[in-house]
């Protein structure tokens, strides 16, 4: 994705933000320039109660205006900086939870294409970092371009107001000014390597713990738990002598840090001074000046915006390249009804890369046939299952069930007429009986009860606390009773449906189990199509026919029976675990 | 646990505060220096002027030593802490995955590897900004006291009443970060598994609950940040008129100060104090109690939450070692919870030493949950498990050794991986390697010395060494807890071999058929139905037995042909 879909996107933020990013920006703009005008205030008040002092022993009337001016403008700094604090936050908030709301909608719209589709495509870690940190980051964008801006008014015009006081006064500040950016470019460049060895003494600590963590059974049968926490933490002390290192780094940049403005200051100072003497300046522009300095070094901050503004530029183009992927399209057709779900597939090509994954394949699946899918891994077993129900689009050709091609159909109509098991289903909902319930429709809950009993989930969920009530977080579950609950949310939906898919979703049961499932399948399903990824002799058995793919190809659609025969055929299932 | 880790170092809190102090040098000579040098100036003695402003330098070098100073003081208090706080993740996530029969807790490493540096940071940062406040508003009212005393009264009362206003509004503004905090989490993890589930969302069609359910979190969160906001921003408000109240004060006084004797000199130098040192050290104290605080704690509660500090599982052994090797089941029953069904019912069983006993059942009947209750890992709801006589949670972990499913290889070298239950020679790690099926791995590795990477074996080859790891252990009982299967049947015979040929009794919890024709004695475990016995004993009896062993050795024309336990 190119910097200009960020920056349009940053575009579209801005308008986004409106009156409180007005609001920002008059905010600021008005405190700036208040800040540039309060130490001359300031000094012309000084100045004037100073005249009045030696002349006439009373009020002169120049100084209560001046007093004035100092009140208002003060009025000014603070009511602005707290408008631009509330109005910068307003901004960011309003515009991240629109943001969110837009990438959450069309990221569920790109489904998991966005994740594994070929090209560029995007680690699930990477999406959920852009979400929660790309949007806050793009939506302080405007706020923060705002800041920049203006964060610059103070500390140019405080030179200016020097250079106006004296030019000299200018002239010192600009001589000094280079080391303080030598120093702050240093402290940068120091840091970074100091965190190199500490960021390493932890990420060993971190390595050693998650492999303990693994083999925390053997641990505790061992009894050597004490001495498994002495070996993790075996390099904290390298870890403290890191971090000691880091804040003697630190310090001695802190100290480089601290000796600029005072340094700036007296140089500043001394030049007034020595005008004051020669009457050039006032003790009221001597005063002005010496808050001025603090004022123009304070240049720094706007820096701090700009890089701001920088990860902000940076989390918007993260942001829009998500945009930047396209959602999936439905069509507007049903399917017909009473039609058997008869599966074609038309000379379907998929690639990956440069990889054809599967080569050119025609098959038709008979309405209500159970086909056991076989194959090496790699043979493109989980790509057909997911061209059977349209998680995945084909490079080339055509998938069609009961003669109505996948895309034309409704996203309702397509998900209710297919139901997929997976082998490491991802479950929603706070409850058991709600992760069952999950899809485009709610079956009820005898459906429910039912789907259990026949992933053989029953008997566990019956142990748990409060059976189906009970909230998914509160019940570990391993990877076999993850699969019978993904199993029970396929079965609870495919009442309505006639393509059921199962892709390796029983590999972690037992075979007695197993066994069991199948003959559900068998019992209960036997009027639905069924695709079903195998590894097992016995599953390929049970099927009315075998597809057997090698290498993206299809050798043979055919009963088990007949491929039996085969060596190649028989040497599939001989690695099963 | 924050001020516990003050307290510990009490002489490096106090350096702190020393050079904390002599930080403040600079801030404490301003107002002196500008009032000082200005009436030099004024009175055109440019060079008493000067040499003020050369006492200003002076105080600035000074001040910077300080902070040179104080940054080695302040790792000396903060280091400790986070060593602390790493012992605890360390422990408490063992504890807890040890305890657990679930995944580990691998969210422990999060905790260290990011909140543990999260607590490093804000505690640092909160400790600078409360030296830095304390010292430069001390000193700073001091240099006002002893320049003008006559201003003092227009500045401490308004730096007073911010503090007070600060405190009041810190437990509301606390309060509100917090929610927002966890709301951030809350949306981070939603989105997670929203994303990680993505292609389930679209199997489903579950597009718009989904969306409904996270917008919704979406929109919480909106309303506690700018819930934040606004009282971030009302109590900017008040600081920052807190803060620039004692400069307009004196200004107003200014003339009646003025005619009341204080020099025009003294004056400035007064401005100088209120207006520059005092207002900004009270915006680093605003903006150094916000976001950070919140932070800390609220990541430091997250830790302690998470790594129970007194939940120490100290192991108490019997007084004496198990007389036999016997071991003896009786009326066992084992459920997770004392309310839910058990996964083991009513179990009796004895196993004569150097017996060799086959688990077999499907999954989750409880096989994983027997092995841990012999291994002493578990303790039984009722009924007891007794090795020679003691309670299997008594016995010393010598008695037995259990090999899990998921191996345990650590990073060192592989001898250090061998000899982790106990002293090995080197001629009998070679013994143990041969015996087991090792050898070709261990000359692939480079020899016992080599240092091994545990990401980089495999599943099967991380299994092999810790099997060829129990078989050096002189353990009188073996558990086998589906040890070996990532292991090609070829490599599984040779392994489960090699502990069958070994004096002692040998409990395989079997993952193929092969493994029960193996054993004598077959244990099935079928729900809350437990049969024991022999090979075509059990075929006989057990439907569910014959059901195992007719599906495992699959093929449509050879069901229930394989029946024959080789060579014994």
């Amino acid at each position: 994705m190119t910097p200009a879909g960020g920056d349009r996107l940053l575009l579209r933020i801005a308008r986004h933000g409106g009156w409180w990013l007005a609001l920002v920006g008059t905010a600021s703009v008005a405190g700036a320039i208040a800040q540039v005008l309060l130490p001359a205030a300031l000094g012309r008040a000084l100045d004037s109660a100073l005249l009045a002092d030696e002349t006439t022993h009373g009020t002169h009337g120049g100084t209560s205006q001046w007093l004035a001016y100092c009140c208002l403008l003060v009025a000014v700094i603070v009511v602005s900086a707290a408008a631009a604090t509330l109005a910068t936050g307003m901004a960011s908030t309003t515009a991240t939870a629109w943001l969110r709301r837009l990438l959450a909608g069309h990221v569920l719209g790109c489904g998991a294409g966005l994740l594994d589709g070929s090209g560029a495509a995007f680690s699930a870690g990477d999406v959920v970092s852009r979400f929660v940190g790309g949007t806050v980051d793009a939506a302080s964008a405007p706020g923060s371009a705002v800041l920049a801006l203006t964060a610059v008014i103070s500390p140019a015009g405080s030179v200016v107001a020097l250079g106006l006081i004296d030019p000299w006064l200018a002239v010192a500040f600009a001589a000094g000014f280079p080391a303080l950016a030598m120093v702050v470019r240093r402290l940068v460049r120091d840091s970074a390597s100091v965190n190199v060895s500490y960021q390493a003494a932890l990420g060993a600590i971190a390595g050693r713990l998650l492999d303990a963590l693994g083999g925390a059974r053997t641990i505790a049968a061992a009894g050597t738990a004490p001495a498994e926490r002495r070996r993790i933490l075996a390099s904290l002390p390298a870890l403290n002598a890191a971090g000691t290192t880091s804040w003697q780094v630190l310090g001695r940049a802190a100290a480089q840090g601290a000796i600029i403005v005072p340094a700036l200051q007296v140089i500043v100072l001394a030049v007034a001074g020595v005008e004051l003497a020669r009457h050039r300046i006032t003790p009221g522009e001597l005063l002005a000046a010496s808050q001025y300095v603090v004022i123009a070094v304070g240049v720094g901050a706007s820096i701090g915006q700009l890089t701001r503004l920088g990860r902000a530029r940076a989390g918007a183009s993260r942001v829009a390249d998500l945009f930047a992927w396209p959602r999936r399209r439905y069509g507007d057709s049903q399917l017909a009804t009473g039609a058997t779900g008869e599966l074609r597939f038309s000379n379907v090509t998929v690639r990956r890369g440069d990889r054809v994954v599967l080569d050119d394949l025609t098959m038709t699946v008979p309405g209500g046939a159970a086909v056991a899918v076989v194959g090496a891994s790699g043979s493109g077993k989980s790509t057909l299952a997911a061209l059977a129900g349209r998680m995945l689009d084909p490079d080339e050709g055509a998938v069609e069930l009961d003669d109505c091609a996948l895309p034309w159909l409704t996203r309702r109509a397509l998900r209710t007429a297919v139901v997929y098991a997976f082998e490491r289903p991802a479950l929603f909902g706070d409850t058991v009986a709600d992760a069952i319930r999950f899809g485009v429709v709610s079956p009820a809950s005898e459906a429910i009860a039912a789907a259990l009993h026949s992933s053989q989930a029953a008997g566990f969920v019956t142990r748990l606390p409060d059976g189906a009530d009970t909230p998914l977080r509160h019940a570990p579950m391993s990877g076999g009773e993850m699969q019978r609950l993904g199993l029970a949310r396929a079965f609870a939906h495919a009442r309505d449906a006639r393509l059921l898919i199962l892709d390796d979703a029983t590999s972690s049961l037992d075979t007695a189990t197993e066994m069991l499932v199948g003959r559900m399948l068998t019992e209960q399903f036997d009027d639905r199509t069924r695709l079903i990824v195998a590894h097992r002799a016995s599953t390929a058995a049970r099927a009315d026919l075998v597809a057997w793919l090698d290498e993206g190809t299809l050798i043979a659609l055919a009963p088990h029976s007949e491929l039996w025969d085969d060596q190649d055929y028989r040497a599939l299932f001989m690695e099963a675990c | 646990m924050l001020i516990a880790a003050l307290r510990r170092r009490p002489r490096d809190v106090a350096w702190l505060a020393f050079w904390s102090l002599v930080q403040t040098l600079p801030a404490m000579a301003s107002g002196w220096v500008l009032a000082e040098a200005m009436t030099k100036f004024a009175t055109g003695q440019t060079l008493g002027g000067l040499s003020w402003l050369g006492l200003q330098g002076v105080a600035a070098l000074a001040g910077a030593f300080g902070t040179r100073q104080s940054y080695p003081r302040l790792g000396a208090v903060v280091e400790p802490l986070r060593d602390e706080l790493a012992e605890l993740i360390v422990a408490g996530a063992l504890n807890r995955s040890m305890a657990r029969a679930t995944a580990p807790d691998t969210d422990a490493v999060a905790r260290l590897t990011h909140q543990s540096e999260i607590v490093r940071d804000a505690f640092a940062g909160l400790l600078t900004v409360a030296c830095t406040f304390m010292f430069t508003a001390g000193s700073t009212l001091a240099g006002l006291a002893t320049l003008a005393p006559a201003t003092l009264p227009y500045a401490a009362p308004p730096l007073l009443a911010s503090v007070l206003i600060l405190r009041l509004l810190l437990r509301p503004f606390e309060r509100r970060q917090r929610v927002s905090v966890i709301g951030e989490e809350t949306v981070a993890r939603e989105a997670a598994a929203a994303v990680n589930g993505l292609r389930d969302i679209t199997a489903c069609g579950a597009e718009v609950p989904v969306l409904a359910t996270l917008d919704e979190r979406v929109r919480r969160q909106a309303a506690a940040t700018r819930s934040v906001t606004r009282i971030a921003a009302l109590r900017l408000l008040f600081l920052a008129a807190g803060g620039w109240l004692p400069l307009l004060l004196v200004l107003l006084a200014a003339p009646a100060l003025l005619r009341r004797g204080v020099s025009p000199a003294h004056l400035v130098g007064a401005i100088a104090y209120i207006g520059g040192s005092l207002r900004s050290t009270l915006s680093t104290l605003t903006q150094g109690l916000g976001a950070g605080l919140v932070r800390l704690t609220v990541t430091l509660d997250r830790i302690v939450e998470a790594s129970p500090v007194n939940d120490e599982i100290e192991q108490t052994y019997a007084q004496e070692a198990p007389r036999s090797v016997m071991i003896d089941i009786e009326g066992l029953r084992f459920g997770y919870t004392p309310d839910t069904e058990p996964v083991i019912d009513d179990l009796s069983l004895s196993i004569a030493p150097g017996e060799h006993l086959a688990i077999v059942g499907p999954s989750g009947v409880g096989k994983s949950s027997l092995a841990g209750l012999l291994a002493g890992l578990l303790t039984p709801t009722a009924g007891r498990v007794l090795l020679g006589g003691v309670p299997a949670r008594q016995c010393p972990p010598g008695a037995r050794v259990l090999i899990p499913q998921e191996a345990y290889v650590f990073a060192g070298t592989l001898a250090e991986n061998l000899a982790y239950l106990g002293e090995a020679t080197a001629s009998e790690m070679r013994a143990a390697a041969e015996a087991v099926g090792l050898t070709a791995l261990v000359e692939q590795l480079g020899g016992y010395q080599a240092e091994i990477d545990p990401a980089r074996l495999s599943a099967g080859e991380r299994q092999l060494i810790a099997l060829t790891r129990a078989y050096l252990s002189s353990a009188p009982i073996a558990i086998l807890d589906e040890a070996t299967c990532y292991l090609d049947p070829v490599a599984e015979a040779r392994a489960e071999e090699a502990f069958a040929g070994k004096p002692g009794t040998l409990i395989v919890i079997a993952h193929r058929i092969s493994s029960a024709l193996r054993a004598r004695r077959v244990l099935v475990l079928d729900g809350s139905l437990a049969q024991e016995g022999e090979h075509f004993a059990l075929l006989a009896s057990s439907p569910m037995y014959r059901d195992l062993v007719g599906y495992w050795t699959a093929g449509p024309r050879h069901a229930g042909h394989v029946a024959r336990p080789p060579g014994r």
